[in-house]
This record gives C-alpha cells, sequence and structure tokens, in this order.
C-alpha cells in the first residue's frame, strides 16, 4: 500500500473487519485483502438516508406525491395527448423504456435513464443541464421533440379536471388559475415529489457487502464466486470503482469514455458542455426565482460553483449501476446492447477516441473471456429483483373541502405533511 | 522582532497564526518561510460531496489576514482537477473559507492555495489521500 501523506476519510471498522474475515476461511468466499473489503465497504449501505428533490418545498408532501404520481402517467400533460412522462420511463422496464434511443413525438438523441434512486443524483439529463428532478420534469414537457407542452397548456390541462384541480389546491393551498408559468412550475415540483419516492430495494451485493461487515462468512459466501471475482476487478485492476463510487454507484459527475458521441453523420452531441451552458441559461435552475431555496447557498452550491471546462466536450453523465442489468442499451444513446458489450468497451478500449486533456485513467483492460463473464455476473448482481414489479398506489378521491390553506402550502424543508413512497412493489 | 518588521501591514503576533483557525488537527502547506494552515469541514471529507476548508496564511508564525487566496485541487496522476471553482470569503479574525470543492474521484488529490502576498504570487501545495 503507498504511503499516506494525509487520511482525509476511512471506511469505519476496516482492521476489526478484515482481522474477522482472515478467521473466517471458506471455499466458497475469495480471499479478501484488508484493502479489498474496505473498497466494497464503500459501496453501501443500502438503502441510503431519504433525499428531497432540492429547491422543492413540497418534495416528500404526501398530497404532492399523489398529484405527482397520477400526472406522471397523464398523456394530457402532452400537446397532443399522445405521451407522458411513463411513455419512456415505463415501470414495467425500471422506469426506462428498452430503446437505444427514446421516441417523441420524433426519435430522439438519447436513451432514456431509469428514474429508480433519482433522488440521490446531484444532476439530471446524460449532459447534465438540469439541477433538480423538479427542473428536469420541465424539460420533456416543454420539449418540441417530446410533450412539446407550454405553461397554458398544462395549466388548462389541470383547470379543466377537477379531480387534478383539487390535488393542486390540496398540494399548493390555490386554484391553478394563477399566471401559467407558476402551474407548470407546481406541476413538475409534484412530478419532481413523485419521483423522488423511488428508491429501489436491496440486491444480491448488499447482502454480500453487509454480510462482510458483520464478518458473516456464512451468510457471505452464499453470492455467486464469478461475482465476487468480478467485484475483485470492479474494485482492483478495473478502476470502475473510481468513477462508479459509493452506495449509488457513481460519483454523479461526468466522463468521457471514448464512446463515439456522433448523433448521425456530421452531427455530435457535446455532452456535458452544452449541458453546463443550458444549465446556467435555465430560468428554472436553483438559482432561479423558482427555486423555493434560492437563498440557501447550501443547496444552490453546485449550480453556483460548477466549472465549464473544455474536456466536458464529450462527457456524459456517469450512470448509477443499481439496477443495471435491468436497463439495457446503454450509455448516452444507448449504442452499447448488452452488459457483455460495455465490459468489452472498457476491455478493448480505444484511447485515440478519448478527448479529455491528457487525463490517465481509462486504460484497456484486456479482460479475458472468463473475466468479462466474472465482472457481468458482479453487475448483474447490483439489481433489485423487484425494480420492474412497481404499481402505483392507488389514489385516495380528493376531497375539495380539505385543500390546504396558502399559508401551510410551502415550508422551507418541504410541506408538512411527510409521506411514505407513493407507489409500491407487488411481489 | 526583524521578521514582523519585514512583513509589513497585516501581520499579527507570532502565536496568532496557529490560535487563530483554532482547530487541533490542522494540516500545513508551506513553501519557504510562507504557510498555509487548513482543515476541510467536514474533517472526514466524503468522496462526490462538497466540503469546505478553513485556513488562516503565516508567514513565518505571524498571521496574513491581507493574502488573497485562490484555492483549488487537482489529482496529478489522473491529470485533471475539480469540476467546481472553489469561493474564498474571509470568516474573521484573519480565517478564510473556501466554499464548494468537491473531490469526485478516491485518490491522491493536490489541494493548491495560490497566495497572493506583498505583491508576488506563491503556490502551496499539499497532497492528501481520500478514500
Amino acid at each position: 500500500m503507498s504511503p499516506r501523506r494525509a487520511l482525509i476519510a476511512i471506511v469505519a471498522g476496516s482492521v476489526a473487519l478484515s482481522a474477522a474475515w482472515a478467521a473466517a476461511r471458506d471455499p466458497n468466499l475469495l480471499d479478501l485483502s484488508a484493502d479489498e473489503l474496505q473498497r466494497i465497504q464503500r459501496h453501501g449501505p443500502w438503502p441510503p438516508p431519504r433525499a428531497l428533490d432540492p429547491g422543492n418545498a413540497v418534495a416528500g408532501d404526501a398530497a404532492a406525491i399523489q398529484l405527482g404520481q397520477q400526472l406522471f402517467f397523464d398523456a394530457r400533460l402532452s400537446i397532443d395527448g399522445t405521451m407522458s412522462c411513463a411513455t419512456c420511463h415505463q415501470p414495467l422496464l425500471a422506469f426506462a423504456d428498452a430503446r437505444a434511443r427514446s421516441r417523441g413525438r420524433q426519435d430522439l438523441d438519447r436513451n432514456a435513464p431509469s428514474l429508480w434512486n433519482a433522488a440521490h443524483e446531484r444532476w439530471y439529463g446524460w449532459d447534465g443541464a438540469a439541477d433538480s428532478l423538479w427542473a428536469q420534469a420541465i424539460r420533456p414537457i416543454l420539449h418540441a421533440h417530446e410533450m412539446d407542452a407550454n405553461p397554458q397548456h398544462v395549466r388548462d390541462t389541470i383547470a379543466r379536471d377537477p379531480e387534478l384541480a383539487c390535488r393542486y389546491r390540496k398540494a399548493f393551498g390555490r386554484v391553478p388559475e394563477d399566471d401559467a408559468d407558476a402551474v407548470l412550475v407546481d406541476v413538475s415540483k409534484a412530478i419532481g415529489a413523485f419521483v423522488g419516492t423511488l428508491v429501489s430495494g436491496r440486491t444480491p451485493f448488499d447482502a454480500f457487502r453487509d454480510a462482510l461487515a458483520r464478518g458473516d462468512a456464512k451468510a457471505a459466501a452464499r453470492y455467486p464466486l464469478p461475482a465476487q471475482r468480478g467485484l475483485r476487478l470492479f474494485v482492483g485492476r478495473g478502476n470502475c470503482h473510481l468513477c462508479h463510487v459509493g452506495p449509488l454507484f457513481t460519483n454523479g459527475e461526468f466522463g468521457d469514455t471514448g464512446l463515439p458521441f456522433f448523433v448521425r453523420p456530421g452531427v455530435v452531441d457535446p455532452g456535458r458542455q452544452r449541458g453546463i451552458e443550458l444549465l446556467q441559461l435555465s430560468e428554472y435552475n436553483l438559482l432561479s426565482r423558482w427555486s423555493d431555496a434560492r437563498d440557501d447557498a447550501t443547496v444552490a452550491m453546485k449550480t453556483k460553483q460548477v466549472m465549464p471546462q473544455h474536456r466536458n466536450f464529450g462527457e456524459f453523465k456517469v450512470p448509477s449501476l443499481r439496477n443495471v442489468a435491468l436497463t439495457a442499451p446503454y450509455a448516452h444513446d444507448g449504442q452499447l446492447a448488452t452488459l457483455d458489450d460495455v465490459v468489452r468497451h472498457y476491455s478493448e478500449l480505444n484511447l485515440e477516441r478519448l478527448h479529455a486533456d491528457g487525463e490517465q485513467i481509462l486504460k484497456p483492460l484486456h479482460l479475458s473471456d472468463a473475466e468479462r463473464a466474472d465482472l457481468v455476473a458482479f453487475l448483474r448482481s447490483l439489481s433489485d429483483p423487484k425494480a420492474t414489479l412497481w404499481q402505483p398506489s392507488r389514489l385516495p378521491i380528493c376531497k375539495p373541502g380539505l385543500a390546504r390553506p396558502p399559508e401551510e402550502a410551502r415550508s422551507p424543508l418541504g410541506g408538512r405533511e411527510r409521506s411514505e413512497p407513493g407507489g409500491q412493489i407487488k411481489p | 522582532m526583524a521578521l514582523f518588521a519585514a512583513l509589513g501591514t497585516g501581520a499579527h503576533a507570532a502565536d496568532d497564526c496557529a490560535s487563530a483557525l483554532n482547530a487541533a488537527n490542522a494540516l500545513v502547506a508551506e513553501a519557504d518561510v510562507s504557510r498555509v494552515l487548513f482543515v476541510a469541514r467536514p474533517a472526514v471529507v466524503p468522496v462526490g460531496r462538497h466540503f469546505q476548508i478553513d485556513f488562516v496564511v503565516c508567514n513565518g508564525n505571524a498571521l496574513r489576514d491581507d493574502a488573497k487566496v485562490q484555492v483549488d485541487a487537482d489529482m496529478p496522476a489522473h491529470r485533471h482537477g475539480m469540476n467546481y471553482r472553489a469561493a474564498v470569503s474571509p470568516l474573521g479574525g484573519g480565517v478564510q473559507r473556501a466554499d464548494g470543492l468537491m473531490f469526485h474521484m478516491p485518490g491522491t488529490w493536490r489541494v493548491i492555495f495560490d497566495v497572493m502576498l506583498d505583491g508576488r504570487t506563491l503556490r502551496l501545495t499539499r497532497e492528501l489521500e481520500v478514500q
């Protein structure tokens, strides 16, 4: 181990852990080093503490979550009534759509990411052009190639449906007759509140990781050896854990992985470079008048301090690997069909395709067939078996008399009525 | 005393420098007689989360509250820096705070203090192992 000039962070209990582990030999367990054990521990625990959509005063609010759930599946939000959020984020497909590139009113340029655990992300969209779930929800609603709506259409959709209007009043404490821009933002915050409830369950990896933490060799040995070997590659020679770090298996930032980023001949997707431009131009970012936390320097820190750099061109978000086996195809434009294709890409990486400024993280791994299979086995163990079984909660009938008084609608940290997740997993 | 005289305005008495930061486990970046004493907040810096650095600039043992400082960080082995630009503001008593830093990968990071003092700029660095 290289000498440590100053130890800033360490995973608790690693010394005791490795000692306990050394005493517990099992033929179905790899002989993991203290370093490996420590790195594995950093990918948990799961689930993490609850996260709320930033700048969204109704995040976590029961009435807003119910409104958001209803709107998520309501195609009337689109200008021609043909698509809803769920068109590209289908619960039975782990809130993705299984297409390489999604299809809106016309073919789109990017792959639809899963919405599981979205509340724990920092940036939204492959380019990170949105800094909150609610700001991200506005993009497809207004985008000409997607739902192609406008604020007036959204306001009218809410106001003309008695049940939606009732839910809106319950969530926001006023009738949807205000200015249409405000209604659009409220609708997006309700959708953000709903999406924020989507936290996937535990995985075989989580059981293994926690068994290691307890020093429970018998329980740990239930984790298949190919997955253990793949995990060793992941936290070792593969260097995958440098970007796919933490319980969510992402650092929430962006990288150029040497994938072609031509949208079509002669047209490139600039990725993060354009994403930062759009973020800073957005009238809905966390520094905008629509944010419920614009005066909170901590909440808006990322938006204020993000730094455009030359290397951002061609960078795309490092995706979470939770539920990755359920969300093929892969990469920002779905150009990799299978997990084996993903692993093969890193194994045979073409360094000439990397556009980073001399960045020296990615190198061809030159994996054998067996090693590739092990890495895929590990990646498959990161999925919650129930992540395609989510079904919406049956919403209670909205009674207009229970509308929230306006002064209670927007507390600084979210609605006063906290809620459990809006939907449920059907076993 | 000769040292203090040479430091010009902004210099405080000798012990002020270390005591101003009021931190038992301050880290040090130094070059020649200049030092930056600093602490991270939180002390255990998580990968992929924003954090702050509180620091003081010292010349010899004297606190220099007139120093203008830019704070940055990079990973020399990876040849990349941070994705965020730190904002420095005074906290009072010669202590300054760098806000908005983020180490987005585990590994060896180098914290960089560009200190502008007495008409010249001095770069002080300190490597940190982040896990």
